[in-house]
C-alpha cells in the first residue's frame, strides 16, 4: 500500500519535472529555429514559481476553482494508467480507449473553468476547443481501432509486450498509417501551431486561458507539463515500441535504462511536433474541422481496413 | 502554516527571471517592441515573453504618449492584474508629455495616474536602452525597491482623485454604457 503510494508520487514528480523540461525544450528549439538564443531550458519552472507566488488571486466561483483541479486530477489519473516501462501502477487496466479518453478530460476541465469566468474571449475559445476535440475524435478512433485490430487486444501493456517480439508498430504498414494520423492529431492535443485554434494567441487574446491569473495559471502550467509527458509517453508506448529492458542484471539499472530509452522516444515525438509547429501558420476552425475529417480520417481508416484484412 | 517570508528571496528571483509583458502598445513605441522580441535583441533570453492577457502579466510597458481615451484602458488593464506587477514607461511622452507638451489631448505626467517603476528617456529609445531599463527593473525587484503595486494600494485615494479629475467622475460606467444608445438606435450620435 505504502509502496504503491510512493511509486505514484515518484511517477508524478518525474512526469512533472520531465514535462517542464519538455516545455523548456519547446521554447528553446523554437528560438533556435528563429535564430534566437531563447530562454534557459528551466524557464517554465521559474514561470510556475512566479505564478504560484502571486500575492493576489482572482476567482469567479467554485466551478472556476474546481475546473483547474479537475484538469490536473484527470492528467494524473491518465498518467497512472500509462505503462512507464516496467513501473506502472494500474497498467493491467491501462486500456487504449480509457487512456485516450482520460487524455482529453483535462481540456474539459479547463473548459468548465473558462466558461464559468464569463469572459467572452474564454467562451469563444471554449467553443473552438470543443469543436477541435470533436474533430480529432474521428481519426483518433480509427487509429485506436487499427491498433486493437492488429494486436487483438485493448491493453496498452500487452501491446508494448507484443512489440518486444514483433518489432515496433510503425514498421507494419497498417499501423504506420494509423501512426501518421495519430501524429497529426497530437498537434491538436499539444495545442501546437497548425491546430492551436483553441488558444490562438493574438487572435482571440488567449482563448480559454485568458482569465486565469496567479495560482490558477500556475496549476495549469503543471497540468500542461504533465499532459505533454503523458501524451508523448502514450504515443511512444503504442507506436514506438515502448521500452521494457531486461539486459542488465540489476533491476535499478534496468529501470534507469528503460526511462532513458523512453525519454529518447518521447523527445523524438516532441521534436516532430515542434518542427511542424514552427513552420506552419494557424488554421481557422472550419478549415481544421474539414482537415481532420478528411485526410487523417482517410489515412487512419485505410490503416484500420488493412489491419483487419 | 508555512512561513512564506522564508521563501521570499526565491520568489523575488523567480519574479525577476520571468517578467511577462502584456501586449499593450500605445503610441509609436509599439513599433519598438518587435525588434526587442525578435532575433537581434532577443529579450526571451531573460525569460520575458509577450502575453495577450491582462491577468497574467507582471510588466506593463507604456510605449509612448497616452491620451485620456487610452488612459482609461491602461488603468483598467493595470487594475486587472494580480499583485506583484510593475510599470515601465518608455519614451519621453509618459515622462513629461514630450513633444506633446501643449497638446490638449495627451496626458503630461503618467506618474500621476498609475505608479511607474522605471522611466526610460528618449524618442524613441533604442532597444538597448529598453534592455537597460529592464535590467534596472530586475535589480530593483531583487532588492525589493520596485514597489509600484504597493504604492498604488497605499496611495489609492490620491491616484483615484487624479484619475477622476482628468476623466470625470464615474468614467468606468460611462465608458461601459457609451455604445448602448448607438446599438439601440444607430441614427443617434455617440456622445462622449
Amino acid at each position: 500500500m505504502f509502496g504503491t503510494f510512493l511509486k505514484a508520487l515518484l511517477i508524478i514528480l518525474y512526469a512533472t519535472f520531465v514535462g517542464f523540461m519538455f516545455m523548456g525544450i519547446i521554447r528553446k528549439v523554437t528560438a533556435r529555429i528563429h535564430r534566437r538564443i531563447g530562454p534557459p531550458i528551466y524557464q517554465p519552472i521559474i514561470d510556475t514559481i512566479k505564478f504560484l507566488s502571486k500575492k493576489e488571486n482572482i476567482t469567479h466561483g467554485i466551478i472556476y476553482d474546481f475546473g483547474i483541479i479537475f484538469a490536473l486530477g484527470a492528467t494524473i489519473l491518465a498518467l497512472m494508467f500509462i505503462p512507464l516501462g516496467s513501473i506502472s501502477i494500474m497498467r493491467a487496466y491501462g486500456d487504449l480507449i480509457l487512456i485516450t479518453f482520460l487524455l482529453e478530460i483535462p481540456m474539459l476541465g479547463i473548459m468548465f473553468a473558462a466558461m464559468s469566468s464569463g469572459n467572452p474571449y474564454a467562451g469563444i475559445g471554449a467553443q473552438r476547443a470543443l469543436l477541435t476535440l470533436l474533430a480529432i475524435q474521428v481519426p483518433l478512433g480509427f487509429a485506436i481501432v487499427a491498433l486493437a485490430e492488429f494486436y487483438g487486444t485493448f491493453s496498452t501493456y500487452e501491446i508494448v509486450m507484443a512489440q518486444q517480439t514483433s518489432g515496433w508498430s510503425i514498421f507494419h504498414l497498417p499501423l504506420l498509417l494509423a501512426a501518421i494520423a495519430y501524429d497529426i492529431v497530437l498537434q491538436a492535443m499539444f495545442g501546437k501551431e497548425p491546430f492551436d485554434i483553441m488558444i490562438a494567441p493574438g487572435e482571440i487574446s488567449l482563448g480559454p486561458m485568458v482569465e486565469f491569473g496567479g495560482k490558477h495559471m500556475g496549476i495549469l502550467q503543471i497540468q500542461h507539463a504533465m499532459g505533454l509527458f503523458a501524451e508523448t509517453l502514450f504515443f511512444s508506448n503504442i507506436f514506438l515500441g515502448g521500452a521494457v529492458i531486461t539486459t542488465f542484471s540489476s533491476p535499478i539499472l534496468n529501470t534507469l535504462a528503460t526511462l532513458a530509452v523512453l525519454l529518447v522516444k518521447q523527445l523524438a515525438v516532441l521534436l516532430i511536433a515542434i518542427f511542424v509547429s514552427t513552420i506552419f501558420p494557424r488554421f481557422t476552425i472550419d478549415q481544421a474541422a474539414k482537415f481532420y475529417w478528411k485526410w487523417p480520417t482517410i489515412i487512419a481508416a485505410l490503416g484500420a481496413i488493412l489491419a483487419s484484412l | 502554516m508555512v512561513d512564506w517570508r522564508l521563501f521570499e528571496p526565491l520568489f523575488n528571483w523567480a519574479r525577476k527571471k520571468s517578467l511577462w509583458i502584456v501586449s499593450f502598445c500605445t503610441g509609436c513605441g509599439g513599433i519598438e517592441m518587435p525588434p526587442l522580441m525578435t532575433s537581434r535583441y532577443d529579450i526571451e533570453r531573460f525569460g520575458i515573453i509577450p502575453d495577450p492577457s491582462p491577468r497574467q502579466y507582471d510588466l506593463f510597458l507604456i510605449t509612448g504618449y497616452v491620451t485620456p481615451k487610452t488612459l482609461k484602458r491602461i488603468i483598467i488593464t493595470y487594475e486587472m492584474a494580480p499583485d506583484p506587477k510593475w510599470v515601465l514607461a518608455h519614451g519621453s511622452c509618459p515622462l513629461n508629455g514630450g513633444i506633446y507638451w501643449d497638446s490638449y489631448n495627451a496626458i503630461k505626467h503618467l506618474d500621476k495616474y498609475i505608479p511607474v517603476d522605471v522611466f526610460i528617456a528618449g524618442c524613441m529609445p533604442r532597444p538597448e536602452a529598453v534592455l537597460d531599463g529592464i535590467h534596472k527593473l530586475m535589480e530593483m525587484i531583487e532588492n525589493g525597491e520596485a514597489d509600484g503595486w504597493k504604492r498604488y494600494k497605499e496611495n489609492y485615494e490620491w491616484y483615484r482623485k487624479n484619475q477622476e479629475e482628468l476623466l470625470g467622475e464615474g468614467w468606468r460606467e460611462k465608458e461601459a454604457r457609451k455604445w448602448i444608445p448607438w446599438l439601440m438606435d444607430k441614427k443617434k450620435e455617440v456622445k462622449e
